[in-house]
C-alpha cells in the first residue's frame, strides 16, 4: 500500500463523514410555532462523569418543578420544556451541547452546567449568541469574573470561605491550617482563604492539598499536626473529604475540623463514620431547614421541596438538587414577571430584576452588577452530631 | 523533624505503597502470561469495593461479603479473557491492550449504571482507635491492609514455586511459544493469570475501602499509579513490583514531607521518568540480555 | 505495494484530494448550523492530531500516550501569547508548533531508547506532569477554572470570526497535513520508516538512520499536535487542564489503533466516526427524546463495546477492512 491510495481512501472517507452529517442535521432543527407552544429552555448537566453525583439530583429537581409548575397551568399559560444535555463533565461537551440548545432547540434559557469549567465553556457562546445562564457550580470566577448573560445559584466560595473564617476566629481557633484539593473547588476556596484569613483574624500556619483519587491524606496531616494549628479547615469535595477526616482522628488529633458546602453531603458522614463526629461545616440552610425559622416563608419553601422530592425519589435532596431548584425556579419567576414577547434577551432583563425571590439556597437578589445574589447572611454553622447534621450553638 | 514525625511519613507511604503493590502486582501477572498490559487492572480495583459493599448490604457478613467480591471480579477476569482476548491471542499486542481499554470504559460505566454515581463506604475490619507504633499512629485498616498484602504475596510465591501452574505460569513468561512446545496449556494459564490479576486488583479495592470508600470512578487514578509501580520495580517480576509499589508510596510521602503536597504526583513520576532512562528495565528488574 | 495497480484504476489522490476539499467546502453551503461546524471543528483538530500519530505508531513502531499533553502546550502557548501578550495569531500558531516540537524532541531523545510499554509508561508519566503543569502555572493557564476569551485567528489582517471561517481554516489545514503526511509515507523517510516498524535490524543494516528518524518523527507528530492545539484554542474560545489529561491521550491511542496501525486513511476515519460518536444522539435525525437519553447514558458502554467490537472483529482495524474491500474490487477490475 501507498500514500497515494492512504490519500483516496481518506478522502472517500471524510466525504461519507460529511454527507452522513449534513443528512442528519436536515432533519432536526424543524417545527411549527403556534401560540401554546411551552417555553423552551436547556439543561446543560454532568449526568455522567465526574460529577455525575451532582447532575443526577439536579435533574431530579428539575423534573420535579417542571412537573409541579405545568401542572399547576404552566407561566402565562405556557408550559415549560427543559431539553437537557448531559455534558459527560467536559467542557468541550458542554460548549457544544450550549450551541445545540442555542442553534437547534431555540431555546430561552440555559440551565447550568454542572462544573464550574462546563460554566465558563458555555459562556462565550452563550454572550454572543444573547442566552442567559444559570451556572449550578459554585466558583467564585462565574460571577466574579462578571458577564451580563451569567446567573449563579449556589453561594460561591467569595460568600462561604469569610463566613467560615470568622466562625473559626470567632471560636477562639486562630491559629488555621489548610488542606484543599487541587481540583477547581479548592483552589478557588484556597485563594479566598488566603485573601480573607488576615481580615478574619485568623493567621495560616500550614497550607497543604492533595489530588482527586488520592487514597491517602495521612502524610498531608502529619505536616499539619506539627505545624501545630488550633483547628484545621478542610476545602474540599468528594471521597477524599472523608479520608482526611478519618487521617485526623487516625494520627490522634484532636484539633476540631472545619469545612464548607463541599462537605455538606450524607455521603461525607457516611465515609468518615466516628470521624465525622464533630465536625463543622458552613452552607445554606437546606440541611436543617428548622434554620430558616419555623414559619417563615424560607421554611415553608424549603420543607415542602424537601417532602415533594422525597415522595417522589425516596431520598432527601441534597444541596445540588436545592441549587437546580432555584434556577428554575428562578427562571419561572423571571418568565411570569415579563411584559410583552418573551425573548431570551426580555428574560436577562427580568432575571436582573430579580428580587427578594425565595428559594432554597436562600432570598435570592439578582442586581446589574450582582448575579449571584446572595450574601453571607445565608450561610449558617453546622456540626455534625450523631450521624446529621444540628445547627453549632 | 522528629524521628517519630518521620517514622509517621514512612508509615503513611507504605499504607499507600501496598495498596499500588497489590495494583501493580495484578498487572505483573498478566504481563509475565501474556505480554501485554491490562488497562482494566484499575478498574478490578474498583470492582472489589463496590461489589464489597454490595454484598454486605445485601446482609452478607464483612468477611463473606469480601470473599465473594474478590471471587466475582476473579470470575469476571477469567469471562473477560475468555470472551474478548483469548480469539485475539496472534493479535498485535497493541490490539490486545486497546481491548482492555475498551474494557474498562465497560466496566467503569457499568459500574456507576448498577451501583450509582455517589460514594459507597465499608465498616472497618476491626474499629478502633489507632495503635502506637514507636510514636507514629497506625490505623488498624492499615494493618488489614499490610496483613492481605503479604499473604498475597506469599500466596503467589508459593503458586509460582511449588505448583505446576506456577512453574506453567514462568515458562509462558520466559516464552510462550517454547511453552507450548513443551506441552504447556498456554490458554489456560493465561486464563488463570487475568483470574489471579482480578483478583489481586479485587482483595487491594476491597482491603482499601474502609479507609477510603469507594466509587464506579475509583479504578482510573489507582490503575496508573498501579502501572507506575510496576513499571519502577520491574515489569514482570513480582517482588520487584512489590517494592516499586512501596517505593512510589513512599516517594509520594516525602514529597508532602520535604517538598511540596501539590507537586507529590509530578515529583514521583519525574523520579520514574528518571529511572526509565536510566535502567529502563526498572530498579530489581534485571538487564535483558542484548540490546534493551 | 502489489494493489497500487488497481488504485490508479479507481482514483488518483488528487482526485481524492481534491474531492475531500469540495466535500470540506460544501458543508457551510449545505448547512448554516453552527453546532454541525463546531462539532466538525472538533473532529478536524482530531484529524490533524491523529495523522501525526498514525505517522508516529504505524510507520515508526513508536507509540505515544502523551499526546494530549502536546496538543495542550500547543492551545496554552498559542493562547497565553496571542491572548495575554497580544502577539499575532500566526505567531502564535507558530510558537505553538514550535514548542511543541521541541518537547517532543526533548521527550524523544531518552525516551525513544525505550520500547513498547516502557516508552508508554515515559510518554504517560510526561502527560500527567505537563497536566500538573497546565493546572498549577495559573499566571499562564488560568489553573482549573480555565483560560476565556482566547481571540479568533486572525490571518494578514483578516479576522476568523465565524463558524464558517473557522470551520474552513482548521479544515483547511487539516487537509494539508493529510497531504504532507501523504508525501512523508511516499518519500525515502517515509519507507524507511517503514522498514523501521518491521525490522529495526534490518532498516540499521540498510544504512538507514533509525535513531535519527525516530526522533524526526517523533518530534514531527509532537509539532502536529502543537499545531492542532493552537487552532483548538482560537477555535473554541476557552481552554482548561481536562482536555489535555491521560485519558484524551488514550483516545488517540484508542482512535489509531481502531483505525488500523499501517495505514492512513484507517486512523482519520476512525477519528471522524469517534469524535462525533458522543454526539450521534444530535446529529441522526428521528431518534425519540428517550432513545436520546438513554444514548447519553450509555454512551462510555457503547463506545468501549464499539471499540472492542472493531478490533475483535477487524484486527487490521478499518485500515484492514479498506485494503481488503479495495483490493476485492481491483480483483474485479482486473478480471
Amino acid at each position: 500500500m501507498g500514500g497515494m491510495r492512504a490519500l483516496t481512501r481518506a478522502g472517500a472517507a471524510l466525504l461519507v463523514a460529511v454527507c452522513l452529517l449534513v443528512v442528519g442535521c436536515a432533519g432536526s432543527g424543524a417545527g411549527g410555532d403556534d401560540g401554546a407552544e411551552p417555553y423552551r429552555i436547556g439543561a446543560v448537566l454532568s449526568l455522567t462523569g465526574s460529577y455525575a453525583g451532582l447532575g443526577i439530583p439536579e435533574k431530579k429537581a428539575i423534573d420535579l418543578e417542571v412537573a409541579r409548575i405545568n401542572e399547576a397551568g404552566g407561566i402565562n399559560g405556557r408550559e415549560i420544556e427543559v431539553i437537557y444535555e448531559d455534558d459527560a463533565t467536559d467542557a468541550a461537551k458542554a460548549q457544544a451541547a450550549a450551541v445545540r440548545l442555542i442553534d437547534e432547540e431555540g431555546v430561552l434559557a440555559i440551565i447550568g452546567a454542572s462544573g464550574t469549567g462546563q460554566t465558563m465553556a458555555m459562556r462565550s457562546d452563550a454572550e454572543r449568541a444573547g442566552v442567559p445562564i444559570i451556572s449550578m457550580a459554585g466558583g467564585s470566577v462565574i460571577t466574579d469574573d462578571f458577564s451580563e448573560w451569567v446567573f449563579q445559584t449556589p453561594w460561591p466560595n467569595r460568600i462561604v470561605v469569610p463566613f467560615v473564617l470568622k466562625q473559626m476566629a470567632a471560636a477562639g481557633h486562630t491559629r488555621v491550617a489548610l488542606i484543599s484539593d487541587t481540583g477547581g473547588y479548592g483552589v478557588d476556596g484556597r485563594d479566598y482563604v488566603l485573601a480573607h484569613a488576615e481580615e478574619a483574624g485568623v493567621t495560616l500556619v500550614a497550607d497543604q492539598t492533595y489530588n482527586a483519587g488520592d487514597t491517602d491524606m495521612s502524610s498531608q496531616m502529619t505536616k499539619i499536626r506539627a505545624a501545630d494549628p488550633d483547628a484545621v479547615l478542610i476545602w474540599a469535595a468528594g471521597k477524599e473529604a472523608a479520608i482526611i477526616a478519618r487521617n485526623a482522628r487516625q494520627l490522634n488529633m484532636e484539633q476540631p475540623l472545619y469545612g464548607g458546602s463541599g462537605i455538606a453531603r450524607q455521603e461525607f458522614i457516611d465515609g468518615a463514620a466516628e470521624a465525622a463526629e464533630g465536625v463543622r461545616l458552613g452552607t445554606g440552610r437546606i440541611l436543617v431547614p428548622e434554620a430558616f425559622g419555623e414559619g417563615t416563608e424560607a421554611y415553608n419553601v424549603a420543607t415542602d421541596f424537601i417532602a415533594r422530592y422525597e415522595a417522589e425519589y425516596g431520598a432527601k435532596p441534597d444541596i445540588f438538587a436545592g441549587h437546580a431548584y432555584d434556577a428554575i425556579g428562578l427562571i419561572a419567576d423571571a418568565l411570569g414577571r415579563i411584559d410583552g414577547d418573551v425573548t431570551s434577551e426580555a428574560l436577562r432583563d427580568a432575571l436582573e430584576q430579580t428580587n427578594g425571590w425565595i428559594g432554597i439556597d436562600g432570598t435570592f437578589t439578582y442586581s446589574a452588577n450582582d448575579h449571584n445574589g446572595l450574601t453571607e447572611d445565608e450561610m449558617v454553622l453546622y456540626i455534625i452530631d450523631g450521624g446529621t447534621w444540628r445547627l453549632d450553638d | 523533624m522528629d524521628a517519630a514525625e518521620f517514622f509517621q511519613y514512612v508509615i503513611a507511604g507504605l499504607k499507600s505503597g501496598s495498596i499500588y503493590a497489590l495494583v501493580a502486582l495484578g498487572f505483573t501477572v498478566v504481563y509475565g502470561a501474556t505480554g501485554i498490559i491490562n488497562f482494566a487492572q484499575g478498574e478490578f480495583f474498583m470492582l472489589g469495593g463496590v461489589l464489597a459493599v454490595w454484598f454486605h448490604s445485601l446482609g452478607l457478613p464483612l468477611p463473606v461479603a469480601g470473599i465473594a467480591a474478590v471471587a466475582a471480579t476473579a470470575l469476571l477476569g477469567v469471562v473477560f479473557e475468555r470472551v474478548a482476548l483469548r480469539r485475539q491471542r496472534s493479535a498485535n499486542p497493541l490490539v490486545l491492550v486497546i481491548i482492555t481499554i475498551g474494557a474498562s470504559m465497560v466496566i467503569k460505566s457499568l459500574a456507576r449504571h448498577l451501583f450509582g454515581p455517589d460514594e459507597l463506604s465499608l465498616q472497618e475490619f476491626t474499629p478502633g482507635p489507632s495503635i502506637d507504633v514507636a510514636g507514629a499512629a497506625v490505623e488498624r485498616q492499615a494493618l488489614w491492609v499490610w496483613g492481605l498484602t503479604i499473604v498475597a504475596v506469599l500466596v503467589l510465591a508459593w503458586l509460582y514455586r511449588r505448583t505446576k501452574l506456577g512453574r506453567a505460569m514462568r515458562a509462558c513468561s520466559i516464552s510462550h511459544d517454547a511453552a507450548r512446545l513443551m506441552g504447556i496449556d498456554t490458554a489456560r494459564v493465561v486464563m488463570v493469570s487475568f483470574g489471579i490479576a482480578a483478583a489481586l486488583g479485587a482483595l487491594g479495592g476491597f482491603a482499601v475501602t474502609p479507609l477510603t470508600q469507594t466509587s464506579w470512578d475509583a479504578g482510573a487514578a489507582i490503575g496508573v499509579k498501579g502501572f507506575a509501580a510496576a513499571i519502577l520495580g520491574g515489569l514482570g517480576n513480582p517482588v520487584a513490583t512489590v517494592i516499586g509499589g512501596l517505593v512510589l508510596g513512599l516517594l509520594e510521602s516525602l514529597s508532602v514531607a520535604f517538598l511540596s503536597s501539590t507537586y507529590k504526583d509530578a515529583i514521583s513520576l519525574l523520579v520514574l521518568l528518571v529511572v526509565l532512562f536510566v535502567r529502563p528495565q526498572g530498579l530489581f528488574g534485571k538487564a535483558r540480555r542484548g540490546k534493551v | 505495494m502489489s494493489d497500487v495497480k488497481g488504485s490508479r484504476t479507481l482514483m488518483t489522490p488528487h482526485l481524492a484530494l481534491i474531492a475531500a476539499a469540495v466535500a470540506v467546502a460544501a458543508v457551510p453551503l449545505l448547512t448554516p448550523d453552527r453546532y454541525v461546524l463546531k462539532v466538525l471543528v472538533y473532529v478536524g483538530v482530531n484529524v490533524i492530531v491523529i495523522a501525526g500519530l498514525a505517522l508516529l505508531f504505524g510507520h515508526a513502531g513508536q507509540i505515544s500516550m502523551g499526546h494530549a499533553a502536546f496538543v495542550g502546550i500547543g492551545a496554552y502557548t498559542s493562547a497565553y501569547l496571542v491572548k495575554t501578550l497580544g502577539a499575532p495569531w500566526l505567531v502564535g500558531a507558530i510558537a505553538a508548533t514550535m514548542l511543541a516540537a521541541a518537547g517532543g524532541l526533548v521527550l524523544a531523545l531518552p525516551a525513544l531508547r525505550l520500547r513498547g510499554h516502557y516508552l508508554a509508561m515515559a510518554t504517560l508519566g510526561f502527560n500527567e506532569i505537563m497536566y500538573v503543569v497546565f493546572r498549577e502555572a495559573r499566571a499562564v493557564t488560568g489553573g482549573n477554572d480555565g483560560l476565556g476569551g482566547i481571540p479568533y485567528p486572525e490571518v494578514a489582517g483578516l479576522r476568523i470570526d465565524t463558524p464558517v471561517g473557522v470551520y474552513l481554516l482548521v479544515w483547511g489545514v487539516a487537509l494539508l497535513t493529510l497531504l504532507l503526511v501523504t508525501n512523508i509515507l511516499r518519500s525515502r523517510p517515509g519507507r524507511a520508516m517503514r522498514a523501521l516498524h518491521a525490522t529495526e535490524n534490518g532498516a540499521l543494516a540498510c544504512g538507514i538512520d533509525t535513531v535519527g528518524l525516530k526522533i524526526r518523527t517523533f518530534a514531527l507528530s509532537a509539532a502536529l499536535a502543537g499545531l492542532a492545539g493552537a487552532l483548538y484554542a482560537h477555535g473554541v474560545g476557552f481552554i482548561s487542564p481536562t482536555t489535555f489529561g491521560l485519558d484524551q491521550s488514550v483516545i488517540y491511542v484508542a482512535i489509531v489503533v481502531v483505525g488500523g496501525a499501517g495505514s492512513l486513511a484507517g486512523p482519520v476515519l476512525a477519528a471522524v466516526a469517534l469524535t462525533l460518536l458522543p454526539y450521534a444522539d444530535a446529529l441522526v435525525p428521528g431518534l425519540t427524546k428517550e432513545t436520546i437519553a438513554v444514548m447519553q447514558d450509555w454512551e462510555a458502554d457503547i463506545y468501549g463495546l464499539a471499540m472492542i467490537a472493531v478490533v475483535i472483529f477487524a484486527p487490521a482495524g478499518i485500515g484492514g477492512l479498506l485494503r481488503r474491500a479495495s483490493a476485492r474490487r481491483a480483483g474485479e477490475v482486473r478480471g
